[in-house]
């Protein structure tokens, strides 16, 4: 592929068409992760030697307890008892996509290059939590809902995976293609009281 | 100029006067007021009409249960209907207007049925208006008219409402003294705790009172106990805040009014918010509602609830009238007495109980008040203000005749036939309601949910074991979470009342209730005591069917204020004990909440996701209006010039069949299928023979329910022995990913096979037409496209223009095509290469209109149009897809008698007979035109279009038995036009022999 082509995450125009001059200390930044690739793998965590093969491309653990992350060079979110996924920067997904896909020949496993179809917006700031309530059933509560902790569940009518990055705290919002455009708009409207502000990775 | 205001006291802020409009009518009040407070003030006694007599009402109680003032509120779109003054916070230049009587609630012209008050008894509605049955379209109108409470505005709202979901070790609902006792024991335990309370600050009926606790005085206690509140992180206060809802495994609903309370021109902001809360344990604190008693004409304006009276003495400074009688039957009154004489009015008190009450009635004699135990009040004098009432001495015999009565002078009568806890969460909840034979009341039983309730909601009246009960039930919640607190020692506070209540409901008259002055039981619906006998007498002996019956327990207020006298009053006519007649369901929410805050965000365009794909913005920029399909949008055409739909669509499917067309078509849903066992995992599911397709091939594939009907289609690619690719309906793709899941992780979880969804990684352009091939190549493409080295029905990965691409040969308008499988982040940029390589060819996108007229041309059947979930296979002459060679889903549902039944409807074609008309979609065929109601019907039309290459409309049709009666005539039965002949023709209307995709 050739190294020239430019991404696009869809939002562009949505973000030109934001008001000047956002304020300097939003209750919320919004950060949209066009940069980020999007590597769904599948397989069997127990027995098949799926997990040993992909922790060997990945060089990192990949999380077997439920609903949670393991940071390193890439990110990795629990999903389900096989399902996982690895967010990473666009220009390395395709060619770790073909990697995992070598290692995992001959196991029960599958490995997608997803990244046209998801966008990653990480949530900044002291109001994250109040916004992210507004439209999201779980409890993000710090107790409850601690760093490195990641979730799929609905933020408004959408469905996300949610993770908790750190604990300034930044969320990171994971949402499907078609429905960004309603994310956004949503954001926009429901943290227009806590000023929420929107910028391009 | 406030004429019934007292000069000291109350928690108003007299340097703060609010003026506001009642009826137009300029008034004035103080910050702190409510509106009822403020009205009383002013001297104002009619607030309203009744619902169906029409007789002036005033305001009766203080809170929720104010069943006559409802007032609409505001001006234009802001305005709200239906809300109770008595909790309405008083704010400068707010506007309220009476809702029933007409011209006025002074003057009503409607007052007049009053005289007739004997036609509109129970049952009024059901007996009168139902004869002649024609006319109740003009009896609707006037039924509507006269009823109701209030009018909704016309504008659009603008204000914002918003939802808020929250978690919470301890949910406290009420902030009176057993709500704030048990917040501050949780909070301080260290759990996480909501306490939400209806008012505009916290206490409950701690408000203003005289009571002290511990060394504090009554406010001084409630304000040091918020701020202890305030200075804990773990406890969120949510004043202004009803608990409306309680649902289950404890989650309960909150709507907060955050600027309502505030002028309009100072209101910023959410208005209105819904929390949705999700409780580990909930505190059930919301106080109880007082009673009213069953007397002739209790309903005149200057009737109070006691409770009220002493509420609006003591903590608005407003002394609703100077001579005022008591009349109770229990002890709690005797404060209102109290309060009263303290306000300098000349107090009576009419006690029902011959021993009078405790120690109570000893502070009342201090206080100067005289006393009348064993006495009731029969009647009351005066109709639009109370002037007087009749008292007569009473044994307890309940159904005792009235001999001879005294009158006194009076302009207020404080009424208290004692207290029902508000037991309303705890039953909606689930929890059981016991009846309490010493308190006269039901009490809340058994919780089902993880509750208790505390204090007065719980059946206990004195402060003391309000508080008490707070304290405990907060710490057994705060330890059922796992936080430990601390003993906390329980404030010295003043005894409670000693003497119980007397059973005291319908209150002996003169005369039988039917011949007597009514006595009211619901206020707001005009329900009486004679109603409910009428009830009974007709036959309905259960509540739920004699509170439809009466209306009883209807309208804003629930049946708050009467319900349960009404239910003993029932219980009397039934001859049963109360808890034999049981109560009525309670349900959210329990005061009336606004469809704002249950919209909240999900207004406009954020009423549902719009699922736009990667080239949306194209689309719009050219001017292409939209269509829903699912949530997604997708370009309908693409008008030229001023173009309407049929110019456009006619323009465009020429330009696919003649030259090049493009599609976006991304919102196919899109499945990645692999592992060993997915040629067997697809064999079950799909019709065709799977196994047989060589790598790099595709095929169209249907599946079907287990009824055999079919449930989806569309075209699948073999990628690798053990990979293949599906794509579904746009409508349908989430629908059978979740089917597929299902029958993978449910039923056969030894296959391996994953399944991924790529609906939104890939985006898919559809180019389109004779001259797409060279299209492609000019883009730049790195594989053979020729007939030979891209044969139809194959797929190749490919680099094209540049960008790495999955191509598809397959077809869906019967010309040469390929469909472009690209990354969605690269979509827009693939589109506007091919649109600029197309200039030369005449390029012209089309969308979702033209594709159906391509596609039908064709004789292509669309799921869920030309289909409807009883549609077969065989029905749509697909029996060359359904392998004979092995089992799937569904097959043995084809053999079912009905399902092979030769007069089954089966698609066809049709050609109208003028050649000119195209058929509405859904019209129903017939066989004779003429044949006598009801025509038989022998099908309908599923697909209908005209047709611009063919020079004619064509549709596609359900006929039964259709499949061999080519060439015969049928007719089309249109509304208001004589049903057209049209003829039976092969589904395929162009290239019937599929030339031209295979070129």
């Amino acid at each position: 592929m050739s190294e020239s082509l430019v991404r696009r995450h869809g939002l562009e125009s949505l973000l030109a068409g934001m008001p000047g001059s956002p304020s300097a200390d939003p209750g919320v930044s919004v950060t949209i992760r066009g940069d980020l690739g999007h590597i769904n793998v599948r397989g069997n965590a127990e027995g098949t030697g799926f997990v040993k093969s992909v922790e060997q491309v990945l060089g990192q653990a990949l999380p077997i307890r439920p609903n949670t992350v393991s940071a390193g060079q890439h990110q990795v979110f629990w999903l389900g008892p096989d399902e996982w996924l690895v967010a990473t920067p666009s220009g390395v997904a395709a060619e770790l996509a073909g990697r995992l896909k070598h290692a995992s020949t001959g196991i029960h496993a599958s490995v997608n290059d997803i990244s046209g179809g998801q966008i990653a917006l990480m949530l900044q700031g002291p109001k994250c939590r109040d916004l992210l309530a507004r439209g999201c059933t779980l409890d993000l509560h710090p107790g409850v809902f601690a760093v490195g902790d990641c979730a799929q569940s609905g933020l408004a009518k959408a469905n996300v995976v949610l993770a908790l990055v750190d604990d300034k705290p930044t969320f990171m919002v994971v949402v499907r293609r078609s429905f960004s455009d309603y994310l956004y708009r949503w954001l926009a409207h429901a943290g227009s009281d806590d000023g929420v502000t929107f910028r391009d990775a | 100029m406030q004429p019934q205001r007292l000069p000291a006291g109350g928690r108003i802020d007299r340097s703060k006067p609010i003026s506001f409009r009642f009826d137009g009518r300029k008034l004035e009040g103080y910050a702190g007021d409510t509106l009822a407070s403020a009205l009383l003030a002013n001297g104002v006694s009619i607030v309203g009409r009744s619902f169906k007599l029409r007789r002036p009402r005033g305001i009766v109680g203080s809170g929720a249960e104010e069943p006559n003032a409802i007032m609409q509120i505001g001006k234009g779109a802001h305005a709200q209907p239906n809300l109770r003054a008595t909790q309405v916070e008083l704010y400068n230049g707010l506007v309220a207007r009476t809702t029933k009587g007409w011209p006025g609630a002074r003057f009503d012209i409607g007052a007049i049925n009053d005289l007739f008050g004997k036609v509109f008894s129970a049952g009024f509605y059901y007996k009168t208006f139902m004869r002649p049955k024609s006319w109740w379209r003009l009896y609707e109108r006037i039924i509507r008219a006269s009823a109701g409470f209030g009018r909704a505005p016309t504008e659009k709202d603008p204000d914002r409402y918003e939802h808020r979901n929250a978690h919470c070790d301890v949910l406290v609902a009420g902030g009176g003294p057993a709500g704030l006792a048990a917040a501050l024991v949780a909070g301080q335990a260290g759990a996480r705790v909501i306490l939400a309370d209806a008012q505009n600050e916290f206490g409950g009926s701690l408000l203003g009172t005289k009571h002290s606790i511990g060394d504090a005085r009554a406010d001084e206690w409630i304000a040091r106990t918020v701020e202890q509140l305030a200075a804990l992180d773990n406890v969120t206060l949510l004043p202004r805040s009803t608990v409306f809802g309680y649902y289950d495994h404890n989650f309960l609903a909150i709507a907060e009014r955050c600027t309502d309370h505030l002028p309009e021109e100072e209101r910023t902001g959410v208005r209105q918010r819904l929390w949705r809360v999700r409780a580990k344990q909930v505190v059930l604190a919301q106080g109880a509602f007082e009673r009213p008693l069953a007397f002739c004409n209790n309903d005149r304006p200057g009737v109070m609830l006691a409770s009220a009276v002493s509420r609006y003495i003591r903590r608005y400074a407003v002394r609703p009238g100077k001579r005022a009688v008591v009349f109770t039957n229990n002890d709690s009154a005797y404060e209102t007495a109290i309060d009263l004489a303290e306000a300098g009015a000349a107090v009576v008190i009419v006690d029902s109980r011959m021993g009078g009450a405790g120690s109570v009635a000893e502070r009342a004699a201090n206080a100067g008040i005289s006393m009348l135990t064993g006495h009731i009040v029969t009647d009351v004098v005066g109709r639009r203000r109370v002037r007087g009432v009749r008292v007569a001495g009473w044994s307890g015999n309940p159904s005792y005749l009235v001999e001879s009565s005294i009158r006194i002078e009076c302009d207020l009568l404080a009424m208290s036939g004692g207290w029902s806890p508000a037991v309303h969460l705890h039953s909606q909840a689930g929890g059981s309601n016991e009846w309490d034979t010493d308190r006269l009341c039901f009490v809340p039983g058994a919780a089902t949910q993880a509750n208790v309730s505390a204090g007065a909601c719980n059946g206990m009246w004195s402060l003391r074991d309000c508080l008490r009960e707070g304290m405990e039930s907060g710490r057994a919640a705060a330890s059922r979470c796992g936080f430990d607190a601390a003993d906390v020692d329980l404030p010295t506070t003043r005894q409670g009342h000693d003497n119980p209540p007397q059973p005291l409901w319908r209150v002996p008259a003169d005369a039988e209730p039917e011949r007597c002055p009514k006595q009211f039981l619901d206020f707001q619906n005009d329900t009486s005591v004679a109603d409910i006998r009428l009830a009974v007498r007709e036959g309905y002996r259960n509540v739920e069917h004699v509170k439809r019956y009466t209306a009883l327990g209807f309208g804003t207020d629930q049946g708050k204020l009467g319900n349960i006298i009404g239910m003993a009053v029932l219980a009397e006519c039934l001859g049963k004990s109360i808890p034999e007649v049981g109560t009525t369901t309670f349900r959210p929410a329990f005061t009336p909440v606004s469809f704002g805050v249950g919209a909240g965000e999900n207004v406009g365009d954020l009423y549902d996701p719009v699922r736009k794909t990667a080239i949306h913005e194209w689309h719009v920029a050219a001017g292409a209006p939209m269509e829903n399909v699912g949530q997604w949008h997708r370009p309908w055409y693409f008008p030229r010039d001023g173009e309407d739909l049929h110019a456009a669509v006619a323009r465009e499917c020429l330009a696919a069949r003649q030259s090049l067309g493009i599609m976006d078509a991304s919102t196919l849903g899109k499945i990645d299928a692999r592992g060993r066992d997915v040629v067997e995992f697809l064999e079950r599911v799909y019709t065709h023979n799977v196994g047989k397709m060589k790598v790099g091939r595709c095929a169209y594939g249907i599946m079907l329910g287990e009824d055999g009907m079919v449930l989806d289609d569309g075209v699948m690619a073999r990628l690798g022995e053990e990979h293949f690719y599906l794509t579904t309906t746009t409508g349908g793709a989430a629908n059978v990913l979740a089917w597929l899941e299902s029958w993978l992780q449910t039923e056969w979880p030894e296959l391996e096979v994953f399944l991924t969804s790529l609906t939104d990684h890939f985006s898919t352009i559809a180019v389109v037409g004779p001259n797409s091939r060279k299209v492609l190549e000019k883009v730049g493409c790195s594989i053979d496209l020729g007939k030979d080295g891209f044969p139809f029905m194959t797929v190749k990965e490919a680099e094209l223009g540049g960008y790495p691409v999955q191509l598809f040969r397959v077809s869906f308008s019967g010309e040469l095509a390929f469909e472009i499988n690209i990354d969605s982040g690269y979509a827009l940029a693939m589109w506007e290469t091919v649109m600029a390589a197309g200039e030369e060819y005449g390029i012209t996108p089309y969308g979702t209109e033209s594709m159906h007229v391509l596609r039908a041309e064709k004789g292509f059947v669309i799921v869920g149009q030309d289909t409807d979930g009883s549609v077969t296979p065989v029905d749509l002459g697909m029996n060359w897809l359904l392998s004979k060679d092995k089992d799937y889903l569904g097959k043995r549902s084809l053999a079912r008698p009905d399902c092979v039944r030769s007069d089954r409807k089966q698609l066809v074609g049709l050609l109208s007979s003028d050649n000119s008309t195209v058929l509405p979609e859904g019209t129903q065929l017939v066989e004779v035109p003429d044949a006598p109601v009801p025509v038989p019907m022998c099908g309908h039309v599923t697909s209908s279009y005209m047709s611009a290459c063919l020079g004619h409309p064509i549709a596609l049709a359900l006929v039964a038995g259709g499949r061999v009666r080519k060439g015969e005539t049928v007719y089309a039965a249109m509304p208001g036009r004589e049903p057209l002949p049209v003829t039976i023709a092969a589904p395929v209307f162009y290239d019937p022999k599929g030339e031209r995709q295979h070129v």
